[in-house]
């Protein structure tokens, strides 16, 4: 992080003083450096570009856990809406210059080191050095083996031998030998040399008898292993040909697999593989789903035809002992295959990525069959489909065997771009740097304008934070498309994971505005008017993408096309603004304030004392009166002993101490949403409405509806019941009254944000899911709510949640489908379709609750609109 | 909708039986040989197709007794489970001809021509999944439950059931009202659910015959060993069935059946009445509630009605067969969830420990709770609001316990 401090001292262009003289003179001094970036080496042939340079001292966790009044001191309000961008080094003189340059100078760094980036930035291409680790083990040590075993009673470790049936894993640690390894091996290391003398299981017992006579102290080097439950993403991206042996026999292993195959005549006989075009992982023969691509081909041919359904969707089958989902997409003729496993992609899920992937192969090739027949394209497709996998499959695995508890795909993840929701002056902070962007403007950047021809126009951009959709300013389409680009190709995850240095990718691409239009002439993809490039500049944990266009009013791009440098500037200036207003500081503290709106992390507080959850539309009906008097004098015994009621007393202003502040902001500002209960929270940020369009209106009928519910349940239950409520409520709430008080800061500068959508004095609401499947868009608690709710309650009611959002899903699915399709061919079920709303209510089973502490009934019943 | 169930012999393709029901053509050979071959292929190379869906529809294969693969295919937004529909009829196949012949297949003529007679049962399973069908004389709604009413004279006819089924020397004696298990002897719940309720098909597939013997394989109990099933009918829509040895000839089981029931013919008249509202009368009902499905979920009994105000009132808008197939929708789709017992098999789903679920549309309201071993499910008018409901549901589960007159 103190890079970026660095920085804003060094240029801060929020100063109102900040002119274009300033600016000139600096690109004056970066023009006399070397012009050519970076990343210009790593240019291919074809004119893409992946750079990726991560820091290697990772600090997020750092970062998130700065205090939140650092963090709003340091987001500065950017007055001067004035062109401010950062970037100084290239003109508009050298536009030209550069499209064509290629030079192989490999002059690398030499401007952004000049602009403070700390030095101890090592290029991650040196990581090969991190993954041995040497290990001396004393000669006098000698462990007690059980089984007598020479290397066990040396080393203490047992080995065992890989699937390669040479390498030698680390199976397990002797007790006593624990202590010397722990820290830096772990399990499924390989050893890989002994004093220096690589061993394998062939040598090993020869090295062991060697090493006994040898006096000296063993040294032990041991390989982390590269292809092992985590693959690093970041060599995936760079990877320019297809991808190494050892990942190919993983993917084969997990049981994922692509086949593209052509089933017409004509193609089918004149292809020596029988109409397979596309196959993932090969060989051929080792692959289950090019073995028995016959089954699914008929299949695909017998469903319509002769069985009068439609074409298949998908199939699951089991095969050596694993449940995998087998997806179809058929493109006129052919058919493309993809199978996951069902333990880490669900059908649900396969349903939705073989969408993503659809959707992605055409934005990237124009269409399937493109795609697939376009010459030299086996490499690239490899490393995409091996990058997918591993996005998908592999590296959730990895995650679960860490003990992480998130099984198989989120399922936020799947369904579309998971969106933030930002205070309004944010949001109009990261609009305009967007905006600037996209404007284009470059008056100031050349003399002359007149003569030069602009290469590309910017269509439009989105923005990520750690794999949060910030700010869109694209189609609905594009985004979903970008959207499944980056995440698919695990951009979205590495930024996520990693603070990156410096991300740059290039990638032609096909809009889907274009690719319509050709569909509807009915002739196969041409470039017809005009090409279209992905630019993704990725920096901290920021990433840009830029959809930019050639052609039409801009020059045309001809032949090959690289990045050019000043496009790629232009999108890390922006970037850079982002951070020099202390974006990424904000950001981080705002995506763990859970304040959008504010969900109960903690579920057990409000079961500890014998009280169920009131949630959505649990009624108190049930509540006794004595129940709750037992429960409140608990609860007063409560709040002295942990003494964690700071600001509260027994007194009826309770309610307003914690969100008092707030709450009356809302009433000023906001008299759309009132609710006749004075003690409601209730109230709804312009800017989160502002953000949606008309789909807005349903969630807020829902969220009304819901309100009203609450409230009548609420007048149902006896009128005795309110005061007590009051001061259940001051109790919950005062246990988190520190961080109330950060909020409330937070808040003043923010003015109004949605902090919750239930009705009544406690939080009740544990997680939410908008998805406005047509956007592309979701809206949920981020992705490391629960992670930071460290719980096992939340993370079981997590769990269901997600299970039963599919469910729901798919059954509120049906009124959606007979909406949009009226023929009577495809009957559908009556009943199902009129169904408008699907709730459940679920118990909490034991084992978890006694975790937590909590041995009374817990419900937690919610509810899902699609109102389509 | 259409659903089509095929038999074919897994060795030698040879098609056994296609049964279909919707307006779908019927499948042709050549189709069958290829599902089959399909089926066959993917085998060979170490793998099984479990399942596949296509829109609206999905299509399974399974294998039973190494011999016989059924192939399933449903589509037109049915909801059901296709698993479990063709394990029934693979029970019901055990039930006519018994297991060894089945998977023997020596001579596939043969058992083609047995397994004809139990083709009424077939249709009947399959008629079960069909909405169209709620409105037939014998509607069997659910195809793993035991449709049953309640009614206050079980205890006395149990008794008499009892006797009967010991004057016959035989077992497992039940009363049929309607095709709705009214009356069990003691000792039926020996009888493996599923077994008892192809008893019950059993008895409506023989519609009219005044006195029957039938032998039957209980594909749990005796998949090998054949029973004689024998049913009587006493009165119009009113069956009485036991399972018992060769002995005594039909005749003189004619005159037991005289004997033992000469006295009950009022009861059962009395419990006749119960029809359709199949719920004593001792229990009330609000009147939002439109139809209720109440599950025993142990005995695998369910209790459906429809009927449940004396004065009921045609103008209600929703025809009743209407409301029984949105009741039995939300339960196979929804409900089902509450009572993981209840599931056949397949892959949980994530979703435990649910203790209520309801459904909202534009015309009506589900709601299903379960209490203990009772699953309550019941449709509700749609200006109801959801507490109301919640109580309503909560007060009927109350009732259903605690009444005398409800008999299991």
């Amino acid at each position: 992080m103190n890079s970026y401090k660095n920085k804003i001292s060094y240029d801060s262009p929020c100063d109102s003083d900040n002119d274009w003289t300033n600016s000139s003179d600096d690109s004056k001094y970066s023009d006399s450096e070397s012009s050519v970036p970076e990343w210009d080496s790593d240019v291919s042939e074809d004119g893409e570009l992946v750079y990726i340079k991560t820091k290697i001292n990772n600090d997020t966790i750092d970062e998130t856990k700065a205090p939140l009044l650092e963090s709003c001191e340091t987001f500065k309000l950017r007055n001067n809406f004035k062109r401010s961008s950062t970037r100084r080094s290239t003109k508009g003189r050298i536009f030209k210059v550069l499209k064509a340059h290629k030079s192989k100078n490999t002059d690398t760094g030499s401007k952004r080191d000049n602009e403070g980036l700390p030095a101890t930035s090592i290029n991650k291409n040196m990581f090969n050095d991190d993954k041995f680790i040497i290990i001396q083990v004393s000669k006098n040590m000698i462990f007690s083996s059980e089984k007598n075993c020479q290397l066990e009673k040396l080393f203490g470790i047992s080995l065992e031998t890989h699937a390669d049936g040479k390498t030698l894993v680390v199976a397990d640690f002797l007790t006593e030998a624990k202590p010397i390894y722990t820290p830096k091996i772990k399990k499924g290391y390989y050893l890989s040399k002994i004093n220096g003398v690589e061993v394998n299981s062939y040598n090993i017992n020869n090295i062991l008898q060697r090493i006994i006579e040898d006096h000296n102290s063993p040294r032990l080097t041991f390989q982390v292993p590269t292809e092992g439950s985590y693959i690093d993403l970041e060599r995936l991206l760079k990877l320019k040909n297809a991808p190494e042996n050892s990942l190919t026999q993983l993917l084969k292993d997990s049981l994922c697999s692509v086949l593209y195959l052509c089933c017409n005549d004509i193609e089918y006989n004149s292809n020596d593989d029988k109409g397979v075009l596309y196959c993932y992982p090969r060989p051929f023969n080792q692959n289950f789903l090019h073995n028995t691509r016959g089954a699914y081909v008929t299949l695909n041919h017998l469903a319509p035809k002769s069985l009068g359904t439609s074409e298949p969707t998908n199939s699951t089958v089991f095969h050596n002992n694993t449940l995998i989902n087998i997806t179809y997409t058929s493109h006129y003729n052919d058919l493309l295959l993809i199978a996951f496993p069902n333990k880490e992609v669900d059908m649900f899920a396969a349903k939705k990525v073989i969408a993503d992937i659809v959707r992605l192969l055409e934005f990237l090739y124009g269409s399937l069959k493109a795609c697939f027949t376009k010459p030299n394209n086996v490499d690239k497709l490899d490393s995409l489909f091996s990058r997918i996998f591993v996005t998908l499959v592999i590296n959730n695995k990895g995650s679960k065997e860490t003990g992480s508890k998130n099984v198989g795909l989120y399922l936020e993840d799947s369904l579309a771009a998971h969106s933030v929701t930002l205070p309004l002056e944010v949001k109009v902070q990261v609009d305009d740097a967007i905006a600037e962007l996209e404007a284009a403007d470059y008056r100031e950047w050349t003399d002359d304008v007149e003569n030069f021809q602009r290469l590309y126009t910017v269509i439009g951009a989105c923005l990520y934070y750690s794999g949060h959709l910030l700010s869109s300013h694209l189609q609905d389409e594009d985004l979903k498309e970008i959207n499944a680009y980056l995440r698919l190709n695990g951009v979205l995850k590495l930024s996520t994971d990693k603070e990156l240095e410096k991300l740059v990718m290039w990638k032609e691409v096909f809009i889907n505005e274009h690719r319509k239009q050709n569909k509807n002439e009915g002739n196969e993809y041409r470039v017809l008017d005009g090409r279209w490039f992905l630019l993704t500049v990725g920096k901290g944990h920021f990433l840009l993408s830029t959809l930019m266009e050639a052609g039409g009013c801009t020059e045309d791009a001809v032949g090959i096309t690289p990045p050019s440098p000043f496009y790629v500037e232009e999108c890390e200036s922006c970037l850079e603004l982002l951070y020099d207003v202390g974006l990424h500081k904000y950001l981080g503290t705002w995506l763990c304030s859970n304040t959008q709106p504010q969900v109960e992390t903690s579920p057990e507080y409000l079961t500890k004392y014998g009280r169920k959850i009131r949630d959505i539309n649990n009624s108190t009906l049930k509540t006794s009166t004595l129940k709750l008097t037992k429960s409140l004098s608990e609860k007063r015994r409560h709040n002295s002993s942990e003494q964690i009621n700071v600001g509260s007393s027994n007194s009826d202003m309770n309610s307003l101490t914690n969100y008092g502040s707030h709450h009356s902001l809302y009433v000023h500002s906001y008299n759309t949403q009132k609710y006749r209960n004075s003690s409601l929270d209730v109230s709804y940020s312009e800017d989160s409405n502002s953000l949606k369009s008309n789909s807005e209106v349903s969630e807020e009928r829902v969220q009304g509806r819901r309100a009203d519910r609450e409230q009548r349940n609420r007048r149902d239950s006896s009128g005795s019941d309110s005061d007590w409520e009051r001061l259940d409520g001051s109790r919950a709430s005062g246990s988190m009254d520190m961080s109330d008080i950060r909020k409330s800061l937070l808040n003043e500068m923010n003015h109004v944000t949605t902090h919750r959508i239930t009705a009544g004095e406690e939080n009740v609401l544990f997680h939410f899911v908008q998805l406005e499947s047509e956007k592309g868009m979701l809206i949920a608690p981020v992705k490391n709510i629960e992670m930071q709710a460290n719980n096992v309650l939340y993370s079981y009611i997590l769990k269901t949640f997600r299970s039963a959002c599919k469910q729901i899903h798919e059954l509120l699915q049906h009124s959606i489908r007979f909406k949009k399709n009226h023929a009577p061919s495809n009957p559908l079920n009556k009943i199902l379709v009129a169904v408008k709303e699907h709730g459940m209510l679920f118990q909490a089973p034991l084992d978890i609750l006694s975790q937590c502490g909590v041995n009374k009934k817990n419900t937690e019943p919610y509810l899902f609109w699609v109102v389509g | 909708m259409s659903v089509v169930v095929i038999a074919v012999a897994t060795e030698s393709g040879v098609p056994i039986f296609s049964r279909k029901r919707g307006n779908n053509e019927s499948v042709q050979f050549s189709t069958i040989a290829s599902l089959h071959g399909i089926n066959m292929f993917s085998k060979c190379h170490n793998l099984s197709l479990i399942e596949t869906q296509v829109d609206n529809g999905s299509i399974l294969w399974k294998e039973y007794c190494k011999s016989v693969t059924l192939i399933g295919i449903a589509t037109g937004g049915l909801e059901c489970d296709l698993e479990l529909l063709l394990s029934c009829v693979h029970d019901a196949m055990i039930f006519c001809v018994g297991k060894k012949e089945l998977e023997n297949l020596k001579n596939i003529d043969q058992i083609k021509r047995d397994l004809r007679q139990c083709y009424p049962i077939l249709d009947y399973l399959l008629e079960s999944l069909d909405p169209n069908a709620v409105s037939s004389p014998l509607p069997t709604l659910l195809l793993d439950l035991i449709q049953s009413i309640l009614c206050p004279q079980a205890h006395q006819l149990q008794q008499a059931l009892d006797n009967y089924a010991e004057s016959v020397t035989g077992r497992w004696a039940c009363l049929i009202i309607h095709g709705h298990l009214v009356a069990t002897s003691s000792d039926f719940c020996e009888l493996d659910p599923r077994e008892a309720r192809l008893m019950l098909l059993l008895a409506a597939a023989q519609d009219g015959a005044p006195l029957r013997d039938t032998p039957v394989y209980f594909p749990q109990m005796s998949p090998n060993v054949a029973f004689r099933a024998v049913t009587c009918k006493l009165l119009a829509d009113v069956y009485i069935l036991v399972v018992c040895g060769a002995t005594p000839a039909l005749s003189q089981i004619d005159e037991i059946v005289l004997q033992c029931w000469e006295g009950y013919a009022s009861i059962i008249k009395e419990a006749k009445l119960g029809f359709p509202r199949n719920f004593p009368m001792s229990i009330t009902f609000e009147p939002c509630v439109l139809g209720l499905l109440i599950v025993n979920i142990n005995k695998r009994r369910c209790v459906f009605s429809r009927h449940l105000h004396p004065s009921n009132q045609k103008g209600r808008g929703m025809s009743g067969a209407h409301r029984m197939d949105i009741l039995r929708t939300f339960y196979i789709t929804t409900a089902r969830e509450l009572a993981p017992e209840l599931k056949h098999k397949g892959p949980s789903n994530g979703i435990e420990n649910m203790t209520e679920t309801y459904w909202c549309s534009e015309y009506h309201k589900c709601h299903a709770q379960r209490s203990g071993n009772i699953l309550c499910c019941g449709l509700y008018a749609s200006s109801v609001q959801l507490h109301t409901i919640r109580l309503i549901t909560n007060q009927i589960l109350q009732d259903l316990s605690t009444n005398k007159d409800v008999y299991w």
